[in-house]
C-alpha cells in the first residue's frame, strides 16, 4: 500500500487541488445566486403560470418540480422561463398571421405570438424572457421544430451559437426524458444568463471515462512493456566520434507556392436564427431545432 | 588451465571489485599461479568427469569447484583478441537486479522477498565487434509548409527545396554476439558496453566464471551487424532532414563495406530465480549492471493502478468541465 500512495502521491495531490478549486468555486456561485434576488415589476401578465404542457410529456409531479425550479430561477435571472409543449400541427395558426412563413417557423411565430398575447416579461410586458415552445406534431416536412424565443435581456444575451448549444443539450434528452431536457433548458438559460454559458461547453457525458478509459489502457501498456528491459543504444552509439560526417549538405531553395481559402464563419448575431420579428411593439430574438 | 594460489593452493578468481586475480581460500591477492594442463574430458584438479558443450571454454567443475579454462578453446584461432573484464560481482549484480525489480510496477509486491536463486553464473558471452565504413548518398525533395490567417482567409505557403546529403559514417566495433544459447534479441538490449575497459585477452580474466568459444563465425553473423549499422544509418539521415514537413526522395544510396573485426569477450552475469513454481532468466551487464528480464506480472496491481489512473484521470476531467463551466 505505501508503494501505492507513494507511486500515486502527485496524482492524489493534483486531484486534491482541482476537487478543492470546484468546490470553491461551486461555493463562490452559489453564494452569488443566493444574492441574487430580482423583483418582478410586470403587473400586466395574464398568468401566473409558466408550464404549459399541452403535448402531456409530463407528470403532474415534474410538472410541479419545473414551476419549483422556474420560480427560483427567474428570481435569479430576472427574466420570466416559460415552457410549452404543444402535439398540434401550427401550420394554420402560424400562415393566418405571417402567410409566407415555413414550416421550421410556425413554432417561432407561435412563440412570439403566445409572448405577446399573455403580456410575459419580467420587467414589464413583452420585456425580459424566455419561452421554449416544442411542438411534438410533426408538421408536413414530417419534422418536430422547436423554438426558443428571447427578449429584453434574454434577447440581448443570446448569441445564435448559446442558442444552438442550448437547443443542443435539450436534444441530447428529450425523446427519452422530457424532463431533464426541459430542466436542462431552465438550468442552462440560467447559467447563460449568470455569464458562465455552459451550453458552450456541452461535452457529451461519455467523454470524461472515455478519456480515464483511455489514460488506464496507455498506462497499463506502457508499464507492461518496460516489464523486459529498455533499449538505450542510439543510432551514434558505435559511430566514431559520435557524428557522421557531411561531405555535402545542401538544401536548395527551389520555389514556393501559396494557396488560399475562405474559411466559413457562422455569423453570430443578436436574436438571429431568423427568429428575429417585430409585431406589436415588441422585439423578439430566437432561434429553432428540428428532430 | 587453472590458476592456483601460490599462497595456500586454493583456487584465484578474478576479482570484478578489486580488479585483479584473488584467494577465496586465503584472501591474498595477485596470488595466482597457472597450471597448464588442459582436458575437456575430466576436471585436472580432481579428476572428475566434465560435461562440456562443444563450445564451452570456461567452466567450474561441479565435483571439487574449481574454475577451469580449456586451453584448446582460447588459445590459436579461438584466441580472443579483447575482453572485457567483468566489472561488477555477483552482489553488486543481485543489488542491480532488486532495484530494478522493485522499479517495475507491476511486478508482485513480494517478489524482491519470496523468489529463491536458482542458478547464479558470471559468463563471457562470445561476441564479433565489426567495423565499418558507410556512406550515404541521398538527393530528394523536401517541403516546408507555413499556414496563416489574414481576415477570413487562410494561406497555405509550400516552399520547396532539393535536398543533398553525402554522409560518411565510420563505425566501431558493432557488437554481435556469436552465442547460440544466447537470445540475440536479450544481448543486443544488453548494449552497450563502454569499449575504454576493453583489455587484450588475458585467460586470467575468465577464472571463476563461465565462457564460451563463438558458436558461429564472424562471416555468418556479418548480415546482422549490417542490418544494425544500416538501421543507425538510416536514423542519422532521418535526423538531417528533421524540419521539412515532407521528403521525396530522388536517390538513396546507402553503401556499407567491412573494414574488420575482432573477437571479444564481453561479462554477462546470468541469474535464474524461483517465484511461485516457474523459473525468471534474467541477464545483467557485467560491465554496466543494466538489467533484462520479465519479472511476473501481478494482476491485481495491474488493475489497481489502472482502476485507479482511470478513476482519477475521470474525475480530474469532471472536475476540469465543472471548473471551465464556473469560470
Amino acid at each position: 500500500m505505501r508503494e501505492y500512495f507513494r507511486y500515486f502521491k502527485w496524482l492524489y495531490i493534483i486531484l486534491a487541488a482541482v476537487a478543492l478549486l470546484a468546490a470553491v468555486l461551486h461555493i463562490g456561485h452559489w453564494g452569488l445566486a443566493k444574492t441574487l434576488n430580482y423583483q418582478r415589476t410586470n403587473t400586466e401578465c395574464l398568468t401566473d403560470e409558466r408550464v404549459f404542457d399541452g403535448a402531456g410529456v409530463l407528470s403532474d409531479k415534474e410538472e410541479e418540480k419545473l414551476r419549483r425550479l422556474i420560480a427560483k430561477r427567474e428570481k435569479q435571472t430576472g427574466c420570466d422561463i416559460v415552457l410549452v409543449t404543444l402535439n398540434e400541427s401550427l401550420k394554420e395558426y402560424a400562415r393566418a398571421i405571417e402567410p409566407g412563413v415555413i414550416s421550421e417557423e410556425y413554432v417561432r411565430v407561435y412563440a412570439e405570438q403566445s409572448w405577446e398575447n399573455m403580456g410575459f416579461g419580467y420587467d414589464r410586458p413583452d420585456g425580459d424572457g424566455v419561452m421554449l415552445v416544442d411542438n411534438w406534431s410533426r408538421e408536413d416536412d414530417g419534422s418536430i421544430h422547436t423554438w426558443m424565443c428571447t427578449t429584453g435581456r434574454a434577447r440581448d444575451a443570446y448569441y445564435v451559437e448559446d442558442i444552438d448549444h442550448l437547443l443542443d443539450n435539450v436534444y441530447r434528452y428529450v425523446e427519452k426524458n422530457p424532463y431533464r431536457a426541459y430542466k436542462t433548458y431552465v438550468n442552462d438559460f440560467y447559467h447563460d444568463m449568470m455569464g458562465w454559458k455552459v451550453s458552450h461547453l456541452s461535452v457529451p457525458g461519455f467523454v470524461p471515462w472515455l478519456i480515464g478509459i483511455i489514460a488506464a489502457v496507455i498506462f497499463a501498456a506502457v508499464n507492461w512493456r518496460s516489464k523486459e528491459g529498455k533499449k538505450t543504444t542510439t543510432a551514434t552509439t558505435y559511430v566514431a566520434g559520435r557524428e557522421p560526417v557531411f561531405r555535402a549538405s545542401q538544401d536548395r531553395f527551389i520555389r514556393k507556392t501559396v494557396t488560399q481559402r475562405k474559411i466559413q464563419t457562422s455569423s453570430g448575431g443578436h436574436g438571429g436564427g431568423g427568429g428575429s420579428h417585430g409585431g406589436g411593439g415588441g422585439h423578439h430574438g430566437g432561434g429553432g431545432h428540428s428532430r | 588451465m587453472l590458476f592456483k594460489c601460490k599462497n595456500c593452493g586454493g583456487n584465484t578468481v578474478y576479482s570484478p571489485e578489486k580488479k585483479k586475480m584473488y584467494c577465496p581460500h586465503c584472501e591474498s591477492t595477485d596470488s595466482e599461479e597457472k597450471l597448464a594442463d588442459s582436458s575437456l574430458v575430466q576436471c585436472v584438479n580432481c579428476g572428475a568427469p566434465l560435461q562440456l558443450t562443444e563450445f564451452t571454454s570456461a567452466c567450474k567443475c561441479e565435483h571439487c569447484g574449481t574454475y577451469l579454462i580449456f586451453n584448446e578453446r582460447v588459445e590459436n584461432a579461438f584466441e580472443p583478441q579483447l575482453i572485457l573484464p567483468f566489472c561488477i560481482g555477483k552482489d553488486l549484480a543481485a543489488a542491480a537486479m532488486d532495484h530494478e525489480f522493485s522499479r517495475r510496477l507491476f511486478a508482485p509486491s513480494d517478489f524482491l522477498s519470496a523468489k529463491s536463486l536458482e542458478k547464479m553464473e558470471g559468463i563471457y558471452v562470445p561476441f564479433w565487434l565489426y567495423d565499418y565504413g558507410a556512406f550515404y548518398d541521398f538527393a530528394g525533395e523536401g517541403t516546408r509548409v507555413r499556414t496563416w490567417r489574414s481576415g477570413d482567409t487562410e494561406y497555405t505557403e509550400t516552399s520547396y527545396f532539393e535536398i543533398i546529403r553525402q554522409m560518411d559514417v565510420d563505425f566501431d566495433r558493432i557488437p554481435v554476439d556469436a552465442s547460440i544459447a544466447m537470445d540475440d534479441r536479450v544481448m543486443d538490449l544488453m548494449e552497450p558496453y563502454d569499449y575504454k575497459a576493453l583489455a587484450d585477452f588475458e585467460p586470467q580474466y575468465m577464472s571463476g566464471f563461465f565462457g564460451e568459444v563463438y558458436n558461429q563465425e564472424a562471416e555468418q553473423l556479418d548480415t546482422r551487424a549490417q542490418a544494425k549499422a544500416r538501421q543507425a544509418s538510416e536514423e542519422l539521415l532521418q535526423g538531417s532532414l528533421m524540419g521539412y514537413t515532407t521528403v521525396r526522395p530522388y536517390r538513396k544510396n546507402l553503401n556499407l563495406h567491412r573494414e574488420g573485426f575482432c573477437y571479444a569477450l564481453m561479462p554477462v552475469w546470468q541469474y535464474v530465480y524461483r517465484y511461485k513454481d516457474q523459473s525468471y532468466l534474467y541477464h545483467v551487464n557485467g560491465q554496466t549492471a543494466k538489467v533484462i528480464g520479465v519479472t511476473p506480472v501481478s494482476r491485481g496491481k495491474v488493475l489497481a493502478y489502472s482502476a485507479s489512473v482511470f478513476a482519477a484521470v475521470t474525475a480530474l476531467c469532471y472536475m476540469a468541465v465543472h471548473v471551465l463551466e464556473i469560470l
